[in-house]
């Protein structure tokens, strides 16, 4: 229609009722739409197109909660988990019936030593204090909270206790505490007897139990008030809430437990030259009585499996020196390092294991004849009783020489360790792993107002050391998730070509169930409960993370994406744009021009 | 002395009491129940006591042997050496490690001799028996042998090879045999794992002589095989190469050799009693051929040789721990006529240093074969002053050929191009007096049996209706020689062909060919390995001869010798063919951006063009031309007129009127402003790419 009525332009100019008509500036009939509307089509069509293209080659990714992370992250960050422990102390023999006074300064004395700081893992704790005077009468200062758990009066005498041995005062002490219920949080006593002895002895004793209670028996422990108010908020701080460690010794970090919560113990027993002798051990009947017993108590902590090898020809890398005063074999502490011959033993295991246990090695070295009897010499110029030494995150390694160090000229001897060494050998290991733990292996725990005795348990870890432990590993195992799963979200949010499977997702969401799971058992107190959720959402975490299928794609790139589809919609888009641009400026044009030739026309 | 008795008599009360006890308490109920027999029969009571007597006799007996048994129930390691000089000058070495472990529950966990990653493997994938194999040259069956345990045991094909037999339900075999080869593949530094996609095994039914259907096979042909792999291998001795017969394996000579095959072979033996697992047994072998360093002069003498000269090391000791170490000699085809008739009490050095040849140490023993001489050494009184140091010297030439096997089998390729192929497998009758042992009377014809196993790589298209047998080079059908075929078919990108069949071949047979025809697949582009162009390997075929058993029959009582019992074991007489290298067609690795370049912009030309058309107005433009066609010339085309006349040498013709000329001008100015546009879109769209591309 266009080209037709510009042809008949002309005609109605010189026809024309306008003489004034320009056919520059004017047209006479209305510009035509049918160009402007096919590229218009074409030009929507085609952006339509793009979108359903972007659709088609858009991955599969499955929605993370990606908020639920930040906030996890974000709580755990701003308010370290605490768990709930009550204390109870109980002065027996006291004349004082202001049992207020007492709590108030156990409570400043607790505060003092934990400085406020709100570490994580740490007590939340619930202070009450019972006041039995030598009349066997009971005045209480309850905590506000008062727990379910109460002192029965007068079940402990203040002349019985700590008069027979400590296991049996220990197993005594068990039954004090009517109506206690696992759930409520642990409760935690110290009890202190203020015994009226005619012998007089100016002695103190201080034992922390294997279970949840310590005493302190001494004569004339009212005079010395202060010191004993004291102390038992350090048995409460130190023991109690810390496990008698060192103020950050071992780290989290350092927790020796696999990502999947299992701890796999390879022992090792090393012939470094059998030629010399040869030994064995009956290794079965140990993991039967001694280690049985400790992998159960550590359940909740961590899955622990046990594995034993004897290796042949295993030499150590590092050298020994002949001392003539000790009549031995030298090595220092500076040789450790150099010790374990990673060349020579090959104590890699396993393929029962799966990639992230966390495998210790216990290795028992059986010196040569070049070099026994072999002895690690301290640095203070003593022999070392264990003759052991552990390296953190690894595992121990303990020398053991044969009672007889002449090797005869004939054939290498073949023998076995004798049950009784072997339970030496095995008590050695279980100190290397309370160390590996961060627990002191000494049964005696010094500290600046005195020294408290620890009654050693049949299972390697006495109850509270338990409870620290499982406070200290839900701690760190919630930590780990939540920086596990916060890098996983930001690796996710920042590589958007990566294919992400609902198997993934699924696990975030119940590593992050988990998480929750175990922040609110930790809040309740339930001890083991938090730490095998917090195990399960940290390995959770940790199977999201590395993923197989995350690594496999994250090469389909943008580039890719870009060099695949440009040379086809380059060029077209162009075209398209250019054309429907075209025709929008030449409709404007024409339509200014028919535009001034109605006001002209309406002018004239 | 007395320790490891107190060890043994320990071990014992710990396994047997429970069993003992049950057996104690079957024997007693046993007895009342005889008793109350021969009550019921009314025989003499003297009779009768005697009869009961006899029985608890017998059952205490059996609790003794039992016992004995028992005593068996430690870990237990030995090591043995074979040194065989072969006819063509050269030594063949073969070392042998046997660590059994015995029935117990804590395989896996608690280990005394036996490796404990093997065991642990063991028990995760519910393995029945595995052998793997790590093997580097071709056997050569007419020199090394084709009929002797030693050859149809250890004549490995090239590269990896891996089969294994597993203990769990159907369904799970295929998930056991990767985990499986991943975690060989970790174990071994091999690549082992590469046998975990579904088109690299198979499952074959019988052709490879262990009838199961659990049992899964698969070949590297590629794998190069090198210390990393035998390094592992010995990690899992207990002695390692440090102390007894594995010191000798000094890593150049062992891999200069011209054969070199290290074998891992594990099976698990059943105890059969309730709630106590199955025991073990690891065989590991290592098998070379070496070349000695000839120092005489004579052409015809067979090469002298020691074992430092052929090792550059020495046996200083056995290993400690092993139970049993010794050394064998075979010398096979001796002019046994002579020493036949040597009393071997009386005359003993005649064996062993006579006219024609001279060992450097007495032997222990000496053993008779049919047709050879196998002297043992025990390795025990050597030691770092004297080590053990077993050398032969020859003094007269010396010839004798090996037992061959019925058949000698070759397999090549057929055909050109890249589009179509065949594959025939070639067997020749070989000169073999042990040809008769083996064949089959039935029919009252002679027959020699031989099974073909053979895995097609799903790329290699086989066609099975193409199979043709020549036997004779005459063509025969199917169902005269045939005697049963399995085949199935691989599935593209999915599976693995296999092919199994019997042949059934008279005894008089000169040769026999099978060929088959295939076409050649095309891959997906990321299916190609890096060095496409090299072509793909086709894994060797297995040829096996059912009724043709090869063993040593000594005549002499044998010792407890863990390597001479399994060559007294009868063994399946196989052999392995060539691999093949089939040349596929490889694209040009950057076709597929080019192609899609290609399409694009042919789409988008037309496009393009097909815009244009659509919004053009003829009429419109023409009137344009003719109104600018009385303007002035465009500069380029009085320049470019200017050019075309001198070029044809005539005077510039001004200002041509014809509307055409103007036309084109028109549009070359135009196209002109086009050009600049498009230029600057181009320009834009690169500064924006760049923008973008470095902003991330």
């Amino acid at each position: 229609m266009e080209e037709t009525s510009d042809r008949l332009n002309p005609t109605t100019d010189t026809s024309g009722l306008m003489p004034e008509f320009d056919p520059k500036t004017m047209r006479s009939s209305k510009p035509g739409l049918k160009r402007l509307f096919i590229t218009a089509i074409v030009l929507s069509s085609f952006l339509l197109g793009l979108l359903f293209l972007w659709k088609s080659v858009e991955i599969y990714r499955s929605p993370l909660p990606f908020n639920d992370i930040d906030s996890l992250s974000d709580q755990i960050e701003s308010t370290p988990l605490r768990f709930p422990c009550s204390f109870h102390a109980v002065f027996v023999g006291f004349r004082s019936t202001d049992p207020d006074k007492f709590r108030s300064e156990i409570q400043d004395g607790i505060n003092q030593l934990t400085h406020q700081s709100s570490q994580c893992g740490s007590c939340n704790f619930s202070l009450s204090v019972t006041v039995q005077n030598p009349d066997d009468h009971c005045s209480k200062a309850l905590a506000s909270d008062p727990s379910t758990c109460s002192y029965r009066c007068g079940v402990i005498k203040r002349n019985v206790l700590g008069v027979g041995l400590e296991d049996s005062v220990d197993e005594s002490l068990n039954d004090v505490f009517s109506g206690c219920s696992g759930d409520s949080g642990k409760l935690y006593s110290v009890f202190v007897v203020n015994r009226e002895n005619a012998d007089g002895k100016d002695e103190v004793k201080a034992v922390v139990g294997k279970r949840r209670h310590a005493w302190i028996v001494g004569n004339g422990l009212e005079e010395r008030y202060g010191d004993v108010v004291a102390r038992v908020s350090e048995i409460f701080v130190k023991v109690f809430m810390n496990g008698g460690r060192e103020e950050d010794s071992i780290h989290g970090e350092f927790m020796p437990v696999g990502s999947d919560g299992r701890i796999v113990l390879s022992f090792s027993l090393l012939n470094s030259n059998p030629r010399d002798w040869v030994y064995d051990w009956d290794f079965q009947r140990i993991d039967e009585s001694f280690l049985a017993p400790v992998t159960k108590a550590l359940a909740p902590i961590a899955n622990i499996s046990v594995e034993s090898q004897v290796l042949y020809h295993t030499p150590k890398s590092s050298f020994s020196s002949w001392d003539e005063k000790l009549q031995s074999y030298i090595f220092r502490t500076s040789d450790l390092p150099f010790f374990v011959n990673s060349n020579e033993w090959h104590l890699d295991t396993s393929a029962g294991a799966s990639g992230r246990s966390k495998i210790l090695q216990f290795v028992v070295y059986i010196p040569s004849g070049k070099e026994c009897p072999l002895h690690l010499q301290l640095p203070n110029g003593e022999i070392s009783k264990t003759n052991g030494f552990i390296s953190p995150m690894w595992g121990g390694v303990i020398v053991w020489n044969p009672r007889n160090c002449d090797k005869d000229s004939g054939s290498p001897s073949r023998n076995t360790i004798s049950p009784q060494d072997l339970e030496q050998i095995v008590e050695v290991f279980l100190g290397q792993f309370r160390q590996l733990f961060g627990f002191k292996s000494e049964a005696i725990y010094t500290s600046g107002l005195g020294a408290y005795q620890i009654l050693p348990s049949k299972k390697g870890f006495t109850e509270w050391e338990l409870d620290v432990l499982s406070r200290k590993h839900t701690c760190f195992n919630l930590h780990s998730c939540s920086t596990t799963l916060g890098s996983l979200s930001r690796l996710v949010q920042s590589l958007p070509r990566m294919i992400i499977k609902d198997e993934i997702g699924e696990q975030v969401k119940y590593s992050l169930k988990a998480a929750k799971l175990a922040q609110s058992n930790a809040s309740l107190g339930g001890y083991s409960y938090s730490a095998s959720s917090s195990r399960k959402a940290r390995s959770l975490a940790e199977d999201a993370f590395f993923h197989p299928s995350i690594m496999s794609v994250s090469y389909f790139s943008y580039e890719h994406c870009f060099a695949v589809y440009s040379p086809f919609f380059l060029p077209v888009l162009g075209h398209v744009f250019l054309a429907a641009w075209r025709e929008w400026r030449r409709y404007k044009q024409e339509k200014a021009k028919y535009l001034t030739w109605l006001t002209r026309k309406k002018t004239a | 002395m007395c320790k490891p008795d107190q060890y043994h008599s320990l071990y014992k009360h710990h396994f047997l009491s429970p069993e003992l006890r049950d057996l104690l308490r079957n024997a007693r109920s046993a007895v009342i129940q005889v008793s109350d027999r021969l009550r019921r029969f009314s025989l003499d009571p003297i009779m009768a006591r005697l009869v009961l007597s006899l029985i608890t006799l017998l059952i205490l007996q059996s609790v003794w042997v039992t016992i004995a048994f028992e005593s068996k129930h430690v870990e237990e390691f030995s090591e043995e050496l074979l040194l065989k000089p072969l006819p063509d000058r050269k030594v063949l070495a073969h070392f042998h490690f046997e660590n059994r472990a015995p029935p117990s529950n804590s395989h896996g966990r608690h280990h005394h001799l036996f490796p404990k990653a093997i065991s642990q493997l063991v028990q995760k994938f519910r393995v029945k028996e595995m052998e793997l194999s790590f093997t580097q040259g071709r056997w050569n069956h007419e020199h090394w042998g084709g009929f002797d345990p030693l050859s149809s045991m250890n004549a490995k094909p090239v590269g990896v090879e891996l089969w294994a037999e597993f203990d769990v339900p159907q369904s799970q075999v295929d998930t056991s045999w990767k985990n499986l080869t991943h975690a060989l593949s970790g174990l071994f530094c091999a690549s082992i794992n590469f046998l975990e996609s579904s088109t690299s095994y198979a499952a074959p039914t019988w052709g490879f002589g262990v009838n199961s259907d659990k049992l899964r096979y698969g070949s590297l042909p590629r794998e190069a095989v090198c210390t990393e792999n035998l390094t592992p291998w010995l990690k899992l001795l207990p002695c390692r190469d440090r102390d007894g017969i594995s010191a000798l394996m000094n890593r150049p000579s062992v891999y200069r050799g011209f054969y070199h095959s290290q074998r891992l072979h594990l099976s698990t033996v059943e105890s059969g009693e309730e709630g106590l697992g199955s025991g073990i047994m690891l065989e590991q072998t290592l098998t070379v051929v070496l070349q000695p360093d000839s120092i005489s002069g004579e052409a015809n003498i067979q090469p002298s040789w020691s074992l430092s000269s052929l090792f550059g090391r020495n046996i200083v000791g056995r290993c400690v721990l092993a139970k049993s170490s010794n050394v064998y000699l075979q010398l096979e085809g001796l002019p046994s006529h002579e020493l036949k008739n040597v009393d071997p009490e009386t005359e003993a050095d005649k064996f062993w240093k006579n006219a024609e040849f001279e060992l450097s140490l007495k032997p222990d023993r000496i053993l008779r074969e049919i047709n050879s001489f196998l002297y043992m050494f025990d390795i025990d009184k050597s030691s770092d002053r004297e080590p053990f140091d077993l050398g032969l010297t020859w003094k007269l030439p010396s010839k004798w050929s090996c037992q061959q096997a019925p058949l000698h089998s070759t397999r090549f390729l057929m055909g050109s191009g890249n589009e179509r192929g065949a594959i025939a497998i070639l067997l020749k009758a070989t000169e073999s007096q042990e040809k008769l042992s083996g064949e089959d009377l039935t029919n009252g014809r002679c027959t020699i049996k031989a099974n073909i196993f053979q895995i097609f790589p799903w790329y290699v298209k086989v066609y099975y209706h193409t199979l043709q047998i020549f036997v004779d080079q005459q063509q025969k059908p199917g169902s005269e020689v045939l005697k049963k075929i399995n085949v199935s078919p691989s599935t593209d990108k999915v599976s693995s062909g296999m092919m199994e069949m019997m042949l059934e071949l008279p005894c008089e047979v000169k040769s026999a060919a099978i060929s088959i025809e295939y076409d050649k697949g095309f891959l997906h582009i990321d299916e190609y390995p890096p060095d496409a162009n090299q072509g793909f390997d086709i894994p060797s075929a297995l040829i096996s001869f059912p009724n043709h058993h090869a063993s040593l029959d000594f005549k002499e009582e044998l010792s407890k010798s863990p390597l001479l019992s399994k060559f007294k074991e009868k063994s399946l007489v196989r052999s392995y063919t060539e691999v093949l290298l089939v040349p596929l067609t490889t694209p040009d690795f950057s076709m597929p951006y080019n192609v899609i370049t290609i399409t694009c912009t042919v789409f988008a030309l037309y496009f393009g063009s097909l815009l244009n058309v659509l919004r053009r107005r003829i009429g419109e433009e023409e009137r344009y031309l003719k109104s600018q066609a009385g303007k002035r010339t465009g500069k380029l085309k009085q320049l470019l007129s200017r050019l075309k006349a001198k070029i044809r040498g005539r005077p510039i013709e001004e200002a041509p009127s014809s509307s055409t000329e103007s036309q084109t001008e028109v549009q070359s100015s135009v196209f002109s402003s086009k050009l600049l546009f498009k230029i600057i879109l181009v320009a834009g769209a690169a500064a924006a790419w760049q923008y973008f591309s470095t902003d991330k």
